[in-house]
C-alpha cells in the first residue's frame, strides 16, 4: 500500500481504520458491487433504467476513477455507494457491510461545496464531529490542522461568503476528511473550478490521497482527470450506465502537471476517448 | 493668500463644505412630512374644514400631548391602554409565531401530520379570520383573551406557511450530506433544515408583526373595555376625531416597532443570508 506509514502525518482521526477489520484482509475489498442495477420512475418516462447490471470492486487503498457522459447515472452509483439512495437490484457492500449501515460514515464531496452559510469555515469543517458526537477539542484541533494542510487555515474564521470558489471547494474537503472516513467518495469535486484552480487541486487531492492512504472514489467527466489521478479507470457508457471498460494506470506516483504530458498519459486519454466515439477520424473509416 | 491655503483646500477635498442640497437629499423624507404637515394644517384652517371632520394636525399633536400627561392631570390614560394593547399584540405575535412555525415543521416533516392538518389549514386560509371577531368575543370574553386569540389566528398561517416554504426550500445536497454522515433526522432538522428555513420563518414574522396588532385593534372594536381600539371607538363616539387620529399614530408607532425589532432580529439572525429586496431605502 502507498505511503501508509505517511497517515501518521495526518493527525489521527477519532474513527481511524481499526472500525473496519474486514478491509484489512486482501479477500474482502473495500467497495464491492455485484449486478447493481438501478431503475426509477420518472412522470414523464415511467420506469427508467439507470443502472445496468453493473459490477466492480474498489480495493483498500485504491484511486479509482468513473469517467462518463452526463446523466449516465454516475452519480447515482455514488449515492448509492454513500447510503444515501437504494438500488434495485444486486448486492452492494461498503466494508463488509450494506451502505446505508450506520458504521459506514464515508467523506462525501459534491460538485459543489455544500457549506452552511451561517457556519465558519472552521465551524462547517467541523460539522461532521457534531454530527458524530464526537469530541469537540479533538477535532477542532484536527480541524485546524486539516484546514492548515489545504491552507485555509487564516479564513477558519470566515463565513463561505467571504471565500472564492476554490477555497469553498478545500473547506468541503477538510469536512469530507474530519472524521478520518478510511473511504472518500467524490462527485465531480473540480467541476466548477477554472481549469488552473482544477490543476492546483488535482495535485493537492493526490497528495491528500498519498498521505492519507484513503480509499477514493471519483467522479469524473474530465477523461484526462481522471487517468491523472486514477489507478484504475471505470468507463461508463450512456445511460443505462454500464461498465463499458476497465483500464489499470500504470503511470508512476507521485504524478505531477509535466505527467500530463507524456506519450503514456496522452495513450491512455486516447483509448478512453475512442471509447465514447470521439476522434473517431484516428479509426478505420467504415463506410 | 495666507500661507495655510493649500492645506484647508486638501482638507476641504476630504470633509466637503456643509451643502444645503446633500442635507435634503438626506432628510427628504422628513422635509416632506413637515412640508405636508403645514400645507395640512393651513389648507384645513383656509377651508375651514370643522374639527369634527377633520382636525388639524396641532390639535393631533395636541390630542397626543395631552394623552401623555401624567394620569392623575388628564383622564384620556394613554398608558393604560397603550399598554393592553401592546400586550395582547405582543402575546398574540410570540404566541401565534411559535405555533406556526411548529405547526410549519411538523407539516413538511411528517406526512401523517400533513394530510390531518392541512385540509382544515387550507379550508380556515379562505375564511376572512377577522370574521371571527365576534365569535371570539362571546366565547373567550371581553378581556384581553379574546384579542390575543384572534391575533394568534391571524399570525398563525403566515408562519405556518412560510415555514414550511422554507423547509422546502432547503438544497437537497445538504440533506444528503448528512444523510452521508448517517446523521438522525433531529440531528439533520437542528444543524441544517431550521437553520435553512430560517429566511422565510422571518419573512412571516415581518407579516406577523402586522397582524398582530391587526387582530389585537378588531378585537377590541367588536368588545373590549380597554386598548387603543376602545380609546378610537369611545372618541368616535363623542366626535373627538382628533383624539381618535391620535390613536391612529400610536397604533402606526407601535407597528413600526414591532417591525423594527423583527427586522433587527433578522439582521443579527440572518447575517450570512443573501438581503433581499426591501423598502427600506439605504
Amino acid at each position: 500500500m502507498h505511503a501508509r506509514e505517511a497517515a501518521a502525518r495526518l493527525p489521527d482521526g477519532p474513527e481511524s481504520g481499526s472500525t473496519a477489520p474486514a478491509a484489512t484482509s486482501p479477500a474482502v475489498p473495500t467497495i464491492a458491487v455485484k449486478g447493481l442495477t438501478k431503475t426509477y420512475r420518472s412522470k414523464r418516462e415511467g420506469h427508467v433504467l439507470a443502472l445496468d447490471d453493473i459490477d466492480f470492486t474498489v480495493q483498500e487503498g485504491e484511486f479509482v476513477c468513473i469517467v462518463g457522459p452526463s446523466g449516465c447515472g454516475k452519480s447515482t452509483l455514488l449515492k448509492i455507494l454513500a447510503g444515501i439512495v437504494p438500488h434495485s437490484v444486486g448486492t452492494v457492500t461498503v466494508r463488509g457491510r450494506p451502505p446505508s449501515d450506520a458504521a459506514n460514515r464515508l467523506g462525501l464531496v459534491f460538485q459543489a461545496p455544500v457549506l452552511l452559510p451561517w457556519r465558519t469555515v472552521l465551524q462547517n469543517t467541523m460539522l461532521p464531529a457534531q454530527v458524530l458526537g464526537l469530541d469537540a477539542k479533538a477535532a477542532e484541533a484536527r480541524a485546524r490542522d486539516l484546514l492548515k494542510m489545504v491552507g485555509l487555515e487564516q479564513f477558519a474564521g470566515s463565513y463561505p461568503g467571504e471565500l472564492s470558489g476554490g477555497m469553498q471547494q478545500r473547506c468541503s474537503i477538510t469536512r469530507a476528511l474530519l472524521h478520518d472516513p478510511s473511504i472518500l467518495l467524490m462527485d465531480e469535486p473540480f467541476g466548477a473550478l477554472d481549469a488552473m484552480t482544477r490543476d492546483t487541486m488535482n495535485l493537492e487531492l493526490q497528495r491528500i490521497w498519498r498521505e492519507s492512504g484513503k480509499t477514493i472514489f471519483l467522479i469524473t467527466h474530465s477523461i484526462p482527470e481522471a487517468v491523472f489521478l486514477a489507478d484504475r479507470v471505470l468507463v461508463m457508457s450512456p445511460r443505462p450506465g454500464r461498465i463499458v471498460e476497465e483500464i489499470k494506470v500504470d503511470l508512476p506516483r507521485p504524478r505531477d502537471l509535466d505527467t500530463m504530458s507524456e506519450p503514456a498519459f496522452a495513450e491512455l486519454v486516447r483509448h478512453i476517448r475512442g471509447l465514447f466515439g470521439i476522434g473517431a477520424k484516428d479509426r478505420p473509416h467504415v463506410d | 493668500m495666507s500661507i495655510d491655503a493649500p492645506s484647508r483646500t486638501e482638507v476641504d477635498t476630504e470633509r466637503p463644505r456643509f451643502s444645503l442640497a446633500r442635507l435634503v437629499n438626506r432628510h427628504l423624507g422628513l422635509i416632506t412630512f413637515a412640508i405636508l404637515m403645514v400645507a395640512l394644517e393651513y389648507g384645513l384652517r383656509w377651508f375651514q374644514v370643522p374639527d369634527y371632520v377633520f382636525p388639524q394636525p396641532s390639535q393631533i399633536f395636541m390630542a397626543l400631548v395631552r394623552g401623555f400627561a401624567p394620569p392623575f392631570l388628564s383622564p384620556s390614560q394613554y398608558y393604560v391602554n397603550i399598554f393592553t394593547t401592546l400586550v395582547e399584540a405582543l402575546s398574540s405575535f410570540v404566541l401565534g409565531s411559535l405555533l406556526g412555525i411548529l405547526a410549519g415543521a411538523l407539516v413538511v416533516e411528517f406526512k401523517g401530520v400533513r394530510r390531518l392538518i392541512l385540509p382544515y389549514v387550507i379550508g380556515l386560509q379562505s375564511v376572512p379570520k377577522v370574521a371571527l371577531a365576534p365569535l371570539f368575543v362571546v366565547w373567550f370574553g371581553f378581556g384581553i383573551e379574546s384579542k390575543i386569540l384572534l391575533g394568534v389566528l391571524l399570525t398563525f398561517f403566515p408562519l405556518l406557511i412560510n415555514t414550511a416554504a422554507g423547509f422546502a426550500s432547503v438544497e437537497k445536497d445538504r440533506v444528503e450530506l448528512m444523510a452521508s454522515l448517517k446523521a438522525s433526522r433531529w440531528t439533520t432538522f437542528r444543524l441544517v433544515k431550521f437553520p435553512g428555513a430560517l429566511p422565510y420563518v422571518f419573512a412571516g414574522l415581518e407579516m406577523a408583526a402586522v397582524y398582530s396588532i391587526l387582530g389585537a385593534v378588531v378585537g377590541e372594536f367588536v368588545g373590549g373595555n380597554s386598548g387603543l381600539g376602545v380609546l378610537i371607538l369611545s372618541r368616535n363616539a363623542s366626535l373627538d376625531i382628533a383624539g381618535s387620529l391620535a390613536a391612529l399614530v400610536l397604533l402606526a408607532f407601535m407597528g413600526i416597532a414591532l417591525q423594527r425589532t423583527v427586522a433587527f432580529a433578522r439582521a443579527r439572525i440572518l447575517f450570512w443570508a443573501p438581503v433581499h429586496e426591501t423598502l427600506d431605502g439605504d
